[in-house]
């Protein structure tokens, strides 16, 4: 059985390339069937809010790949409670949202953590 | 499962260690380094029940007293540490 691995993914879609590259380990860890999970804590949560547009700022889209997490077999995808309520933003209708209680026991439930 | 959690920024410029804090489960604890070592100055750290830990030579470079609810460990000590706990979890 390959160890479970969840991603938490904190940084805002153009902040750099941590966004991106945290959608990417996901993805390729679902095409190889790995049990694999992701997180939107803290600024990471901007990359969920509908109707961005990357073009504005030169970026590539995020949200092809956001869509994708389904068809590679990504169900176990979750938003921080606090991240999107300091924020300001609704819940997403592309994530589970948790609060810090039901985040402490996701971590302990995957076998590695991964932040960027 | 135990979680050694690794915060290497300070949590003055940051929220890295805030929301450690907010996630972090009861048997797990916190390393600090780099300049995450500044995080024995914010006054939620002694207050959650989480073991804390700190590198000796970040203290030393900065002049940061060693506070009694933390312990300072050296380079063989935090490969121990990350050991002795289930897993690792880096806030880059």
């Amino acid at each position: 059985m390959a160890k479970s691995l969840l991603v938490i993914s904190r940084q805002a879609p153009w902040s750099g390339p941590s966004a991106r590259e945290a959608l990417d380990i996901v993805l390729a860890g679902g095409a190889f069937d790995l049990p694999i999970g992701l997180l939107f804590l803290d600024d990471g949560v901007f990359q969920l809010a509908p109707q961005q547009d990357a073009k504005a700022v030169q970026q590539k889209d995020l949200s092809a790949n956001l869509q994708a997490l389904g068809l590679f077999g990504i169900d176990d995808v979750f938003a921080c409670r606090h991240s999107l309520a300091e924020r300001g933003l609704a819940s997403p209708a592309s994530a589970q949202t948790l609060d810090s209680a039901d985040i402490c026991k996701l971590i302990d439930r995957y076998d590695q953590v991964m932040t960027l | 499962m135990s979680t050694l959690h690794v915060v290497s920024h300070s949590p003055f410029a940051d929220s890295r260690l805030d929301s450690c804090l907010r996630v972090c489960g009861s048997a797990d604890a916190i390393l600090l380094c780099g300049d995450g070592a500044y995080g024995l100055h914010n006054p939620a750290l002694p207050t959650k029940g989480v073991k804390v830990f700190v590198l000796a030579e970040e203290l030393q470079a900065r002049n940061l007293p060693l506070p009694d609810w933390a312990d300072s460990v050296d380079y063989p000590g935090f490969v121990q540490l990350s050991i002795d706990y289930d897993k690792v979890n880096s806030w880059l």
